[in-house]
């Protein structure tokens, strides 16, 4: 029988982190402030799936969420700020 | 039994594919809901984009869409099965309402999503699996070439309209 090295929940977590480095590695390269948001926004999904990846507590859902909200409404802040602010929503 | 490799993949592809049809369904490719949305799509299109699928790529950064619901619904339903998924949901939910978004694309998406998870790890699959399947399939979308992607949703929302 073949030796399982990573489990599933590992293996999950191993994706997670290298996806969530090589979106940090785009949003330093992208020049553009705009255009770093999405590349940030797969990292917030990377870094909220780990939370949950390694810590498997009921509490847990709370945090990833919480930590997935807020930096979406920092993105959503930043975002509104350059291209001019509440003036321009209806 | 299938590796869990290939069940990454497979939650990767069920995951895209369930997030796009509940954001297209929802009409997110029409207009920024907020003025950053529509600044993300005027700067996705200026470098050779598309505009309706740089409102939803806007969209995606700036409220918890139903990508995000899924990805929830699958920390939720990893942790503590159906009634985890659900309070994930609850929690999108509050989540859109403090980033000043009118719709229930995130939540819908998490509803559902809860339950299709659910169902597939009846089949065997790991919920870990659609937690990394998500960040895949937001990485296709969100993380790798901006432009093309927003063309490939733009493809798929006129296809619908």
């Amino acid at each position: 029988m073949e030796v399982e090295i990573l489990n599933s929940q590992e293996l999950a977590l191993l994706v997670c982190v290298a996806i969530a480095v090589y979106a940090a590695i785009r949003v330093i390269l992208e020049k553009n402030t705009l255009k770093k948001l999405p590349f940030l926004n797969v990292m917030s999904f990377a870094v909220a799936g780990s939370i949950a990846l390694l810590l498997p507590h009921p509490l847990s859902i709370i945090a990833a969420a919480a930590y997935f909200i807020g930096t979406t409404l920092e993105s959503n802040a930043i975002a509104s700020t350059y291209a001019g602010g509440t003036t321009s929503d209806e | 039994m299938i590796g869990d490799l290939e069940q990454i993949l497979i939650a990767a592809v069920v995951s895209w594919v369930l997030f796009v049809s509940i954001d297209i369904m929802f009409s997110l490719p029409k207009k920024g809901g907020v003025s950053g949305a529509r600044g993300i799509a005027a700067q996705i299109e200026a470098t050779g984009g598309s505009r309706n699928g740089g409102n939803m790529m806007g969209n995606i950064v700036s409220s918890p869409d139903a990508s995000a619901g899924t990805l929830l619904a699958a920390c939720g339903v990893f942790i503590a099965g159906i009634p985890g998924g659900l309070l994930a949901a609850l929690l999108v939910y509050i989540g859109n309402r403090i980033c000043y978004d009118p719709g229930y694309a995130g939540t819908t998406g998490a509803v559902m999503a809860t339950f299709v998870i659910y169902g597939f790890t009846m089949a065997g699959f790991s919920a870990a699996s659609f937690i990394a399947g998500m960040v895949i399939a937001i990485l296709t979308i969100q993380g790798i070439a901006l432009a093309p992607a927003s063309r490939l949703l733009d493809l798929i929302w006129r296809w619908r309209s």
